[in-house]
């Protein structure tokens, strides 16, 4: 079993009362509350970025003081920001129509005081001291409108985001079917907090406060036009948090932490950081999830990614490549499995039946234990065993948990980009360009020689490219050094396209960072 | 007659067969001494500057690393400084990897000299201990490059990759990571020297091979032996005579015109970073010359002319084809480097309809057929012979669906337009488009009108710079922006390299204004873009072939596939470095930074044309 599966690295589990709606409790406990598939990489940070806004406020930027649960903070909703954004279309047109600024004004404020939602005050007049025309008013509007994060979705406006220039910039996600504003959890659904907890675990969270703080504050131009779009008057914040990170410490929250801090440290201009924030923050939310199931698996073996540099046709690498993402992949089922199966070989199950004087007696106490483990069992309505019982606890948890966080490592792999179908029918670990940049970027301070680059991969991800790595892993039948040699050399191609790799010759290459600071 | 078969199998040595690659060097002088017959040898260009850093009446001795890829003339070397420094031969015809000698130097008096002439061989192999003697022969390198007046000396070669990896297995010493340090800068950074150490650090990878090339096929087609093969009763001979394929392919090689298009081809390696060992140059020529696909090993030997002659398979040993490795299998064009090379230039499948309209209807069509018979018709050997005509036939009638004669004929199309490649006369090279028949169309006028207008201290046209404005402007930009007369450096509003970047932040004239200019100069010897945003503040892009063949075609509306994904990123970090100088001239000159609320919206008319539009939020 891990060491970090100890008591004492454990948080606490929450009141029941605090969830009320989830049960049984159970991927939950081992991974926490929650890990969602329907969160996009970008969602996901920018939910960790409103929860990290909240604590700034309170002066408590990732530091739990000692206090592992509840999280709490106040994010806002700034619905007049939301309106002129995203639920505006008739500005454009009344742009094009009247040259004439004040006109234009007028009839714009007329029109959106009758589409507006939510907003207490329908009363947008003070945007037409910001202005000098109503024509920079719209253009402006259209170019922020450029930014919006993942814009091409089909997404209803109180679920769309601007681009997180700062602290102006971010928003809780709104449910505005009824008329009045309601917490959503389709696009926020509290992974962000989980990131935003595993930051603040980690070994770097005094090194990533500064630049965190940085970006929430948003000193730029673009944070203070986004502030100016807004009244002056203070919104009402309600309380939000409760989200669940069951591990004191895990590494990977470190290697998390790592990675952000070397991303800051990079001092790459205005934004151009947090597309690998965002992209790497996802990637180690799902290598957080397979590292974490493996425990619960008990194989003992570290999570390994066979990695093909993408190939014009098929290759020995594909196929390694599929059958270890589909080992992968039920490695979360495995996780659950287990958990469940570890309740009916507890001490306290074993000894509920060897107390009891009777099978229903028995079938009462082991009830008991489940609603106190993973609270669940009131419901159950089978036949009066513990065997049928925990057959239902299997049945239902499966059933939940290939519903959402099982489909974690396939989703999130996906949109990271280590996951492909590139040029087959089936899954398997094929990095895009986006993510073997981002890895550079996070990995590579200046140059580094090609195998320990490699090396470090293996190392710090279990992502497997090289020869070298292959053979440690791979048992001698299925390691090809040709093929394996080949992948290199495809992946070293591909680098070298991206201005990312310098060959010296054929003996020796260098991984370029193309961001480095000069020495 | 044996005398001159012997030179033809001497010279095969030199050619695409199996060999054992680390002693090629010893292998052919082994040979050389057994037969009598000289190598092939030329002077280096760095043999003088070698020699000079053991010179005994020299005041800046210095020790010396020799690196680069295989096959680049390292032991070649070694072994010219050891003959100069009066080593014994026995010695080194001893294959030890380790050798010493002295010298006597003027002031100093004796000098101990190290040669290690094959690091690999000498060091221990991965995973086993190093001997003491051996880690402290390399620790008391280290501490010498420090020292400042040495009486002793080094003289190291290694491949860099043997290099690096040697030094980092002596982690223990707080030196060897040093001076490891020191291997990796003067690597990744071109250097020679570094002020901080007595060390001259030769990277033979980074040698022109078109230079190299001329000195090898200079040395090759005057070797003495020639005279024993064409000369006398031997030059009347099958073997030998005007019939025979290796004399017409000596003399192709001998001809201004294959030459020099010969040397464009390693030109073209030199401008796009690709290099080519000295062997490689020597194993390709020994090709061009022998290269025939029936015969063993795909090279002739003098008792394959007659049978070769009388199959009616002359054609097959054709020097045009020869030099792309056509005569090799697939597998060992692609394992010989200086093939790969070649082939990525796609002479013989990339075409025009001219092209393809000569060498198909030439013969018939009355405006291709002077031109036909100049450049096809009047070539006995490997010009349109009957085996082509039939084939050529049955391509155009068309009548059967017989998929292997289709297929022979487009080979031989493939060999033709090889062929036109070192045939069209330079004053046909625009009509035909000579350059159309490689994947680089722009490779002439850079070649020309870049490289050498450079070299010559004559300034680039306006035209070219012109376009490569244009084609950088519409890939900053990400519009189909026409103006060539500023550069627009222009962003997303969330990101520096949106795909299309609609904040302007600066213009910079491409005329000299106010310090800023935009140009094309010459810098460590090869052309680069220089962009400069104030008097001193600039940045530069060098201008490889396929750049500038990419910002070419670009500007001229079309964007390429193949080319994109490979360029595209390495032309939008060029943008990043030239925001950075942008940022630090802002910082310098104290002006006002984008912190107001004044946005600069770029967009284009109907004509390309960019309009900047400014729009303002004000602050209240």
């Amino acid at each position: 079993m891990s060491e970090f599966l100890a008591q004492e690295n454990i948080v606490p589990r929450p009141y029941q009362s605090d969830h009320q709606n989830i049960s049984p409790w159970l991927d939950e406990q081992i991974w926490g509350h929650r890990i969602w598939d329907s969160q996009t990489p970008w969602l996901l940070f920018l939910e960790f970025l409103t929860v990290a806004e909240g604590c700034l406020r309170e002066n408590k930027l990732f530091d739990e003081k000692g206090v592992y649960y509840p999280t709490q903070f106040r994010p806002y909703r700034r619905l007049y920001l939301r309106n002129i954004l995203f639920n505006n279309e008739c500005i454009f047109r009344i742009d094009k129509i009247y040259s004439d600024s004040r006109r234009a004004w007028k009839e714009w404020f007329e029109k959106i005081e009758k589409i507006a939602q939510g907003v207490p005050n329908r009363d947008f007049t003070y945007l037409q001291d910001r202005f000098p025309t109503f024509h920079d008013f719209a253009a402006l509007i259209a170019t922020l409108r450029n930014t919006a994060v993942e814009s091409n979705t089909n997404r209803r406006w109180s679920s769309r985001f601007i681009f997180p220039f700062g602290s102006y910039t971010l928003y809780e996600d709104l449910n505005l079917k009824s008329g009045r504003p309601s917490r959503e959890y389709i696009n926020f659904g509290r992974t962000g907090e989980l990131l935003y907890l595993m930051l603040c675990r980690s070994r770097y969270n005094e090194d990533i406060r500064s630049p965190v703080e940085d970006a929430l504050k948003g000193k730029n131009r673009l944070n203070s036009l986004i502030r100016l779009l807004q009244p002056n008057e203070s919104e009402d914040l309600q309380l939000k948090g409760y989200s669940y990170l069951p591990y004191k410490r895990h590494p990977s929250f470190d290697l998390l932490g790592e990675d952000w801090n070397s991303i800051f440290n990079m001092g790459l201009p205005a934004f151009d950081a947090f597309q690998h924030l965002v992209q790497l923050g996802s990637f180690h939310m799902m290598l957080y999830q397979l590292r974490t199931a493996v425990w619960f698996c008990s194989y003992g073996k570290k999570v390994r990614f066979i990695c093909e540099a993408i190939a014009p046709k098929k290759t020995l690498i594909r196929e390694l490549s599929i059958i270890n993402y589909q080992e992968n992949n039920v490695l979360t089922t495995s996780a659950v499995e287990n958990y469940v199966s570890q309740i009916a070989q507890s001490d306290s199950w074993k000894s509920a039946i060897e107390e009891s004087d009777s099978e229903i007696d028995a079938f009462t106490r082991c009830k008991g234990i489940m609603r106190d483990e993973v609270w669940w069992s009131d419901d159950y309505d089978g036949p009066s065993n513990i065997y049928s019982l925990i057959a239902e606890l299997r049945n239902i948890a499966m059933k939940g948990h290939q519903q959402h966080a099982g489909n974690v490592h396939r989703v999130y792999g996906r949109l990271v980009g280590l996951v492909s179908k590139r040029g087959t029918n089936r899954l398997r670990y094929a990095p895009n360009d986006a993510l073997l940049k981002s890895l550079i970027i996070a990995n590579v301070s200046n140059r580094m020689e090609l195998n320990k680059f490699l090396d470090k991969l293996y190392q710090k991800y279990g992502l497997i490219f090289g020869e070298r790595e292959a053979e440690q892993v791979l048992p001698c039948e299925s390691f090809d050094q040709k093929a394996f040699q080949a992948n290199t050399q495809r992946l070293e191609r591909r680098l070298s396209s991206m201005g990312m790799l310098r060959r010296l010759s054929d003996a020796c290459a260098y991984v370029i960072n193309p961001f480095a600071r000069e020495e | 007659m044996k005398r001159a078969e012997d030179w033809i199998r001497f010279l095969r040595k030199y050619g695409p067969i199996a060999r054992n690659g680390n002693m090629f060097d010893e292998d052919i002088i082994r040979t050389s001494m057994r037969t009598g017959i000289a190598p092939i040898t030329f002077e280096h260009p760095l043999i003088e500057r070698l020699i000079s850093c053991f010179d005994p009446f020299s005041d800046s001795l210095k020790s010396v690393i020799l690196t680069g890829a295989a096959g680049d003339g390292k032991t070649h070397l070694c072994r010219q400084v050891w003959e100069k420094l009066g080593g014994d031969c026995e010695v080194w015809a001893s294959d030890e990897p380790y050798v010493q000698t002295t010298i006597q130097h003027s002031r100093k008096g004796l000098i101990q000299i190290h040669i290690i002439r094959d690091l690999s061989a000498w060091v221990p192999q991965q995973g086993m201990v190093w001997p003491a003697a051996k880690e402290d022969l390399i620790v008391r390198f280290c501490n010498l490059l420090f020292m400042g007046d040495p009486n002793e000396l080094f003289l190291i070669a290694a491949n860099d990759g043997q290099l690096i990896e040697t030094w980092r297995r002596l982690d223990a010493h707080k030196i060897a990571m040093k001076v490891s340090a020191l291997f990796e800068k003067l690597l990744v950074e071109d250097k020679e020297e570094d002020p901080s150490v007595r060390l001259k650090f030769f990277n033979l990878s980074k040698i022109s091979c078109a230079e190299l090339f001329e000195q090898a096929l200079k040395a090759i087609i005057s070797h003495e032996r020639w005279k024993d093969c064409f000369e006398g009763e031997n030059g009347e001979s099958i073997t030998f005579g005007r019939q025979s394929p290796i004399r017409k392919n000596y003399e192709l090689l001998c001809d201004s015109l294959v030459r020099e298009r010969l040397k464009t081809l390693f030109d073209l390696c030199d401008y796009n970073d690709l290099h080519v060992p000295v062997r490689e140059i020597l194993l390709l020529l020994a090709n061009a010359i022998l290269g025939h696909p029936d015969c063993g090993g795909r090279l002739m030997i003098p008792n394959d002319v007659a049978r070769v002659i009388n199959s009616g398979t002359v054609s097959k040993a054709s020097l045009y084809n020869n030099i792309f490795g056509g005569n090799l299998s697939v597998i060992s064009q692609d394992s010989i480097p200086v093939f790969n090379y070649f082939n990525l230039f796609r002479i013989g499948r990339e075409t025009t309809n001219r092209i393809d309209n000569l060498l198909i209807y030439g013969e018939e069509d009355e405006q291709f057929q002077p031109v036909f018979a100049q450049l096809i018709g009047s070539d006995s050997f490997y010009g349109a012979n009957a085996a082509y005509h039939s084939a050529k036939r049955t391509y155009i009638e068309g009548a059967d669906e017989d998929n292997e004669s289709y297929k022979t004929f487009l080979d031989q199309l493939v060999a033709h337009r090889r062929a036109l490649f070192f045939k069209i006369p330079h004053d046909q090279e625009d009509a035909l488009g000579l350059w159309e028949l490689t994947i680089f169309r722009y490779a002439g006028e850079f070649r020309k009108k870049v490289f050498h207008a450079l070299k010559e201290g004559h300034k680039v046209e306006r035209r070219i710079l012109s376009r490569l404005v244009k084609g950088l402007n519409r890939i900053w930009v990400g519009m189909l922006v026409d103006d060539d007369r500023e550069l627009y450096l222009a962003t997303g509003l969330s990101f520096s390299n949106a795909r299309v970047s609609r904040i302007l932040a600066e213009r910079i004239s491409v005329n000299p204004r106010l310090g800023q200019k935009v140009d094309i100069i010459l810098k460590n010897n090869k052309p680069v873009l220089l962009v400069a945003l104030s008097k001193h503040i600039t940045c530069t892009f060098q201008l490889s072939l396929i750049r500038y063949e990419f910002l070419s075609r670009v500007a001229d509306g079309a964007l390429p596939n193949s080319f994109s994904k490979e360029c595209y990123e390495d032309i939008m970090s060029f943008k990043s470095q030239a925001l950075a100088a942008l940022s630090r001239r802002r910082d310098e000159d104290e002006e006002e930074k984008d912190e107001d609320l004044v946005f600069r919206l770029l967009r284009i008319d109907e004509h390309g044309n960019p309009i900047e539009e400014s729009v303002e939020a004000l602050d209240v």
